[in-house]
């Protein structure tokens, strides 16, 4: 529900600049805001429990149980989180559950459970990859990252290096898929257009003609300014 | 026309006819003529078939070729800096034409004139009073001179040139919105200016960390001889893909021919860097081209100029005294201690060196601690040399970056060499302090993990060991072998063992010299302690071998058969009755024995293999102490823009203002699309890159199947080729180290750092009119 089958997307200010994104995420509709909210208030809060059972043993590793009888220390200051955290984890019935919890996980177990839990929470739901061409400087590929945490990967591919763009086929399991790839010349290896997604053919050859056409299509050649030379 | 020159006309006309009236006559006669014989109708029927002609052909043709450089050669592309200073007022633009629609702005200069602008760009007048000859900036973006782009917020339009960029950049809007005459389209980049001062800069390829002027040494080709397998199966793969490439060649139809434009790239990103530096250089300049608002001084501000004069001519005489006098004594005596230290090191960097014969090993080939004071010593002979070609630095522009990666090469081994001398301290200290408690722990561990561990395990080997029934009496007599052998090297301990404390205290007191000294003479010290157990090891896998071997030739005599050395094939025999009974006999004895001795052999490469992970992992300490991109991984947290590890591109939002303003005349704008050029900082992959690789090295040495096919067998293991391994201690070093003449030779040669400010006045106020500062007298040290 949350992601489609990946769509094309093109952002073409100009004739020779265009972006080709091709995207798993659906088109924006009211139910789809409202479970993106919800989706993020549960990340939310699934961290936050996460972080307090990691908080509680440590408390408990550290010894020390500061009651909460003393005089709170002055609102909006570093201490009184940290009281409220306590009173909190000693007084209400789900603090102490998260306590008790935090107690009975052996230390070994609960702190690659909690760094699981943390990159689990951090995962996009949807994938996003694009094809950014822009004439006269090239061809930049990017995939968006499995997490939030990190940035995309990009990769630029120069025009002058450039040898050829073409649609290929591979058999992938028992299908057969219609991928773009970049020849760049001098290395060994072709950049596959959207690695990760392997959009249908149809969308593959839109790309591959929006490609060609704002990269070379009537390209008339500029001369060098002899003026300045 | 005037009506003066009209009478004067007439008057010429009229005086002309009366003068030559004959001439006139001739020509009214000769028109007479044409008019009876109709060359007239002749003409004019030309000249309507010459006009449909033209209307046919020409003009269709002409407009055609106009269409189509208009509209398809109509790309315009601007790099635009983000920072540029955003005003309301007129200004000229100026910057690098690399084509005739491509551009690369700069600056924007306010309140002159264009054309004016130009010449001076031309004639250098910008550059005149620059600290570094303009060359350089020439040669690097790839122009003679500069240019005038264009010009921004101009009130007409008139006198534009029509290839020029009319910017439209006000305060209020975040693009800056561009339109040029000839363009049907335009790509506008924006861009960061790097600053150069503190050393960013943008490239096409990711900055190197390791050095890379490793080819491929004759040692290396003479050493690589044993993995010649694995050498040749990777060629072959390596051979394949190039075929493959050289076949993909082939499917592509079209080769394209790069434009101007594709291969202005490399020049673009040169343009980029000594971007912030040319409009520091024409923004202060700018004055030079006609008189500016000026005002007088107030009493208060001379007042002021005249105390700091006083004070800087104070400090100047100061600094004069000692750039002249003290600091070129110290700087001798500095040197001359350098070149000692420096033929000392040579010395020694010999010894460790001397090989007895090409191809046998070194002193540093045998010792972690050698090694360690070898690349040490290395280090040390590279550091002048570096720090000069830092120093020629200075002499340049700030925005030539070819420095850059060494810089950080240079003072991520001064800090990393800190650093160790910092933790060698503490350790040292420590070691020292507690020298009896740390000396009886390590007689502890040897004595409980290298003798009784041993003792304890032959003994069990001797029994039954798991329920295996064994051969008792070989067992006995292997295990009795070894237990004495062991027996005799703790006795040989025990007598050393008094020595032990001296032996750390030494160790300790060598950790001064850093932290990984103690680690390398520790993982020597390991390799000395238990030279018996490779001796065992050695001793069993011997034995192990010799009897699989006799095993297998058996085995082939008990098939009727046998090994033929000269066709390296297996060849049917007729063994005589007794051959035939001696031999099966002796392989079952061999075969029942084979478990006892495997066990043995088992146990020992057990151990070995144990000391020689140990030893790895004291190898890898070393590795971090040594090169652990420190100074790297600082930069990529404080100032991501000085690693850069290539560029992307960020297609922005285009947004056409929905009110059009009443007095824009520039409104014919093409369609443009907005892009952000960025620097991608290095990966932290790229920078752990040669750990990656060592790593990849380890595993498909130790990991792969011959290895373990050697184990099984009992063959002897062989190690990893050092070079290989401790490629990556060699990685920031040169292949070739400067000699000693060499070096005296770069530390002698003065470099001429051209120095407009002799000497950084401290806190001086800002005087609005640019007053006369005497910076003049300052002497530059030559």
């Amino acid at each position: 529900m949350l992601t489609t089958a990946p769509r094309l997307r093109i952002r073409r200010p100009s004739p020779t600049t265009a972006e080709f994104t091709v995207t798993t995420l659906p088109p924006r509709t009211l139910a789809l805001r409202l479970l993106w909210l919800l989706l993020l208030a549960l990340r939310i809060s699934l961290s936050l429990v996460a972080l307090l059972i990691l908080y509680a043993r440590w408390v408990q590793e550290r010894g020390s149980i500061a009651g909460p009888a003393q005089p709170p220390p002055p609102l909006l200051s570093l201490d009184r989180l940290v009281f409220a955290l306590d009173a909190f984890l000693q007084t209400t019935p789900a603090g102490t559950l998260l306590a008790r919890i935090a107690a009975s996980v052996s230390l070994p177990v609960l702190l690659p459970v909690a760094a699981a839990v943390f990159y689990a929470l951090s995962l996009r739901v949807h994938k996003e990859e694009s094809l950014l061409v822009l004439r006269g400087l090239g061809v930049q590929t990017s995939e968006s990252p499995a997490t939030y945490l990190a940035g995309a990967a990009t990769r630029f591919i120069p025009t002058e290096k450039i040898q050829d763009i073409l649609v290929n086929e591979a058999f992938l399991g028992f299908e057969v898929r219609y991928y773009l790839v970049v020849v760049v010349e001098g290395e060994e290896n072709v950049v596959v257009v959207f690695p990760g997604l392997l959009p249908r053919r149809k969308i593959v050859e839109t790309v591959w003609r929006g490609v060609r056409e704002c990269l070379y299509e009537g390209r008339g050649e500029d001369r060098v300014d002899k003026s300045g030379s | 026309m005037h009506p003066f020159s009209t009478l004067t006309l007439g008057i010429f006309v009229a005086g002309y006819i009366t003068a030559r009236w004959d001439l006139v006559t001739r020509l009214y006669e000769l028109a007479i003529f044409a008019v009876e014989y109709g060359v007239v109708l002749r003409v004019a029927r030309g000249i309507v078939v010459l006009t449909a002609f033209f209307l046919a052909i020409f003009v269709p043709v002409a407009l055609l070729a106009r269409r189509e450089t208009t509209l398809h050669d109509g790309l315009m592309r601007v790099f635009w800096p983000t920072d540029i200073r955003k005003s309301d007022r007129t200004g000229v633009v100026v910057g690098w034409r690399n084509s005739t629609l491509d551009v690369f702005v700069v600056t924007i200069l306010e309140d002159v004139d264009a054309h004016n602008v130009e010449f001076h760009l031309r004639s250098g007048t910008f550059f005149r009073s620059s600290p570094h000859s303009p060359n350089r900036i020439y040669e690097l973006c790839g122009h003679s001179s500069m240019h005038v782009l264009g010009v921004s917020n101009a009130a007409t339009q008139d006198a534009i040139d029509p290839s020029w960029v009319c910017a439209k950049a006000s305060t209020s809007s975040r693009y800056p919105r561009i339109s040029c005459a000839k363009a049907s389209s335009i790509q506008l980049i924006l861009y960061d200016r790097p600053r150069p001062k503190g050393m960013q800069y943008i490239s096409l390829n990711p900055i190197a960390l390791a050095l890379g002027d490793k080819g491929t040494l004759p040692e290396d080709v003479a050493s690589s001889e044993d993995d010649s397998e694995e050498a040749k199966h990777e060629k072959a793969i390596k051979e394949n893909r190039r075929m493959l490439v050289e076949k993909l060649k082939q499917h592509s139809i079209v080769r394209r021919v790069a434009s101007a434009r594709d291969k202005a790239l490399p020049k673009i990103v040169n343009q980029v860097n000594w971007s912030w530096e040319l409009e520091q250089a024409l923004q202060q300049n700018v004055g030079r081209l006609g008189p500016r608002p000026k005002r007088g001084l107030s009493v208060s501000e001379r007042v002021v100029e005249s105390a700091t004069t006083m004070r800087n001519y104070v400090l100047v005489q100061l600094w004069t005294l000692f750039s002249v006098y003290l600091f070129p004594i110290v700087q001798k005596a500095f040197v001359l201690v350098l070149l000692f230290h420096r033929m000392v090191a040579e010395i020694f960097l010999i010894i460790l060196e001397f090989r007895a014969k090409p191809g046998y090993a070194a002193l540093k080939d045998i010792s972690a601690t050698a090694q360690q004071i070898e690349i040490r010593l290395q280090q040390f002979c590279y550091w002048p040399m570096q720090y000069v070609t830092l120093r020629q630095r200075k002499a340049n522009w700030a925005s030539v970056t070819t420095s850059h990666p060494d810089y950080i090469r240079f003072y991520n081994s001064l800090w990393l060499v800190a650093n160790d001398v910092i933790i060698g301290m503490a350790v040292g200290s420590y070691i020292i302090e507690h020298k009896d408690w740390v000396a009886d722990q390590i007689r502890d561990l040897l004595r409980t993990y290298t003798v009784e561990a041993l003792q304890r395990g032959i003994s069990w080997l001797m029994g039954w060991p798991a329920g295996l029934k064994l051969n008792g009496e070989l067992a006995a007599f292997l295990g009795d072998l070894f237990l004495w052998v062991i027996d005799y090297w703790s006795s040989c301990i025990e007598t050393l063992s008094p020595m032990l404390p001296h032996i750390i205290w030494f160790i300790g007191f060598s950790s001064f010299a850093g932290a990984s000294m103690p680690i390398a003479m520790f993982s020597d010290l390991l390799s000395v302690l238990t030279l018996h157990i490779y001796s065992f090891y050695l001793a069993s896998a011997r034995i192990y071998h010799w009897q699989l071997t006799i095993l297998r030739s058996l085995f082939h005599l008990f098939r009727g058969k046998k090994h033929n050395v000269l066709r390296n094939r297996i060849d049917s025999c007729d063994y005589d009755l007794d051959q035939l009974l001696v031999g099966t006999i002796l392989f079952t004895l061999l075969f029942f024995l084979l478990p006892t001795v495997m066990v043995f052999y088992l146990n020992f490469a057990i151990a070995r293999m144990i000391i020689i992970s140990l030893k790895a992992g004291f190898d890898t300490l070393l590795s971090c102490l040594n090169h652990f991109p420190l100074f790297a991984l600082m930069l990529r947290l404080k100032d991501p823009s000085r690693l850069p590890g290539g560029i992307h591109f960020e297609l922005r939002d285009t947004h056409y203002p929905t009110t059009p303003d009443a007095n824009d005349n520039l409104l014919n704008e093409p369609p443009t699309s907005i892009i952000y050029l960025k620097n991608i900082p290095l990966p932290f992959r790229d920078m752990f890159h040669q750990y990656f690789q060592m790593a990849h090295r380890i595993r498909k040495h130790y990991l792969s199947p011959r290895v373990l096919l050697c184990l099984v067998t009992g063959q002897f293991v062989p190690p990893i080729n050092r070079k290989n391994l401790y490629s990556l201690q060699y990685s920031m070093l040169p292949a070739r180290r400067a000699t000693v003449w060499e070096m005296w030779r770069a530390v002698n040669t003065e470099i001429d750092i051209p120095q407009k400010k002799p000497f950084q006045m401290p806190n001086i106020p800002q005087l609005q009119n640019g007053g006369k500062r005497p910076t003049g007298f300052g002497r530059t040290r030559s």
